[in-house]
């Protein structure tokens, strides 16, 4: 057993050393179904689908047979529109911290046709500002491009079960862990298309947003997540709010249902076992309308709740909201 | 860190000194402000201006807020007390614009309280660099 245990560790060591300059085929010997593109592209995907403006915290499952896996993703910011005196547009920015997790298991086939168990653990936090303008076009529709930046610290954490080693070990099969690290820039330049319309007390609101992403990764310990990559996201939201007879400390409460999908336009559904969601729920807003630093208006403390749904995806989102 | 204090040191200030409360011309005005040009005070034209002094009462005021294709002409009326401050801004409520009182609550925000509509919006076709005027 402890012979076992010291040529796990051996191979675990060599692993490591090898992941510092070879490619994902020297790292994971025997499994050559996991290639670098793949491996590139599921830790863009994860990024992606936490960091990107305008997606909001979530928590899903994904189960299709071959893969169990659970995403979260949670976000602390606030982004509003300021008005720029003596011109027509208005100033947009915002400022997010954002952090997520993937726990992936997938079920693979070694080359010598030997089952393989793969569990990926993904962390990553990430800073993102964005500054841009907005245009309003008319009294219900605005349009607003702007840009954000990101950086993202990527940990992840790899471990292997059923590999055969190329290492002449006690077992044919064996446990192969490994961790490596990675920081994303992320640039992203988005449009968003903005609709408001009041119906007596009730207000609809209609949004459409696309996200065009560039991502540029670097990695001391693992060449293989050294990439860059070109991705887009649309997402399509829309909210319906009323007036409620609550009040706290003055101020009025209002409830509003929402119904949003998210298309990661450019994923492989390989990648994290989706390529769209969609979401449905329900929430109160308490106009607190404040403006800090005498700047820009705070409208809307919320609390809401939903349900996300997609193919062999489910997952919820219960949250404050801020706007 | 003595250069990590002072950014701190110098953050903080700049953030303190963030809201202010404008000063009144008298005792008996009150301060209007608005994020779009006020083009007319108590039924006489002014030059588009952004900050004003009001004299408490009975009170109107015209504010136009452009968009590309239309420009609305929103009349407010309302009675200024003295010594408050009065602020019209768009959040896309049911009106293109609506008048709050401002109240400083500290030096880091300010409160929107008593949201009031315009009196009507008049819209019309934008003109052009309206809002240079």
């Amino acid at each position: 057993m402890s012979l076992r245990r010291n040529k796990t560790l051996l191979l675990l060591l060599l692993t490591q050393a090898a992941a510092t300059t070879e490619t994902n085929a020297d790292v994971l010997p025997g499994l050559s179904q996991l290639s670098d593109s793949i491996v590139r592209e599921s830790v863009i995907a994860f990024v992606n689908t936490t960091v990107s403006p305008g997606l909001e915290g979530a928590t899903l499952t994904v189960d299709d047979g071959s893969r169990l896996s659970d995403q979260w993703r949670s976000s602390l910011g606030f982004a509003a529109e300021y008005t720029i005196n003596k011109h027509v547009f208005n100033g947009y920015w915002g400022l997010a911290l954002v952090g997520g997790s993937l726990n992936d298991k997938v079920e693979l086939v070694s080359d010598d046709g030997v089952p393989v168990q793969l569990d990926l653990t993904r962390d990553v936090v990430a800073l993102r500002g964005s500054y841009g303008l907005s245009f309003p076009i008319t009294e219900h529709f605005r349009l607003r491009p702007y840009l954000s930046l990101s950086v993202s610290d990527l940990r992840n954490e790899i471990r292997v079960d059923g590999l055969v080693s190329t290492t002449p070990v006690a077992s044919p099969s064996t446990t192969v862990v490994f961790n490596t690290s990675a920081w994303m820039y992320s640039t992203t330049g988005s449009l968003d298309a903005l609709y408001s319309r009041w119906f007596g007390e009730n207000r609809l609101e209609l949004s459409a947003h696309y996200n065009l992403i560039y991502t540029d990764a670097f990695s001391e310990d693992n060449p293989v997540l050294e990439t860059t990559a070109w991705n887009d996201v649309l997402q399509l939201k829309s909210r319906y709010s009323g007036p409620t007879n609550m009040t706290s400390l003055g101020r009025k409460w209002r409830w509003m249902v929402y119904a949003n999908h998210v298309n990661f336009l450019s994923q492989d559904k390989l990648s994290l076992g989706y390529t769209s969601l969609f979401e449905f729920g329900a929430g109160m807003e308490w106009r607190m309308n404040i403006k800090p630093f005498d700047w820009f208006g705070w409208q809307m403390l919320g609390l809401k709740a939903g349900v996300i749904t997609s193919n062999d995806v489910e997952g919820y989102s219960v949250g404050l909201t801020a706007r | 860190m003595n250069i990590r204090l002072l950014l701190a040191a110098c953050c903080f200030l700049a953030a303190t000194a963030c809201v202010r409360q404008p000063a009144f011309k008298g005792p008996n005005s009150a301060f209007l402000r608005s994020s779009y040009p006020i083009v007319e005070l108590n039924g006489e034209g002014i030059d588009p201006a952004y900050r004003l002094d009001i004299p408490a009462g009975k009170t109107s005021a015209v504010i136009v807020y452009h968009t590309y294709r239309h420009d609305y002409n929103c009349t407010f009326a309302w009675i200024a007390e003295a010594g408050t401050v009065y602020e019209v801004t768009n959040q896309w409520n049911r009106y293109p614009l609506t008048l709050y009182r401002w109240e400083r609550k500290n030096s880091l925000w300010a409160s929107r309280l008593e949201p009031a509509d315009p009196v009507d919006c008049k819209r019309q076709a934008a003109i052009k660099d309206a809002a240079a005027e």
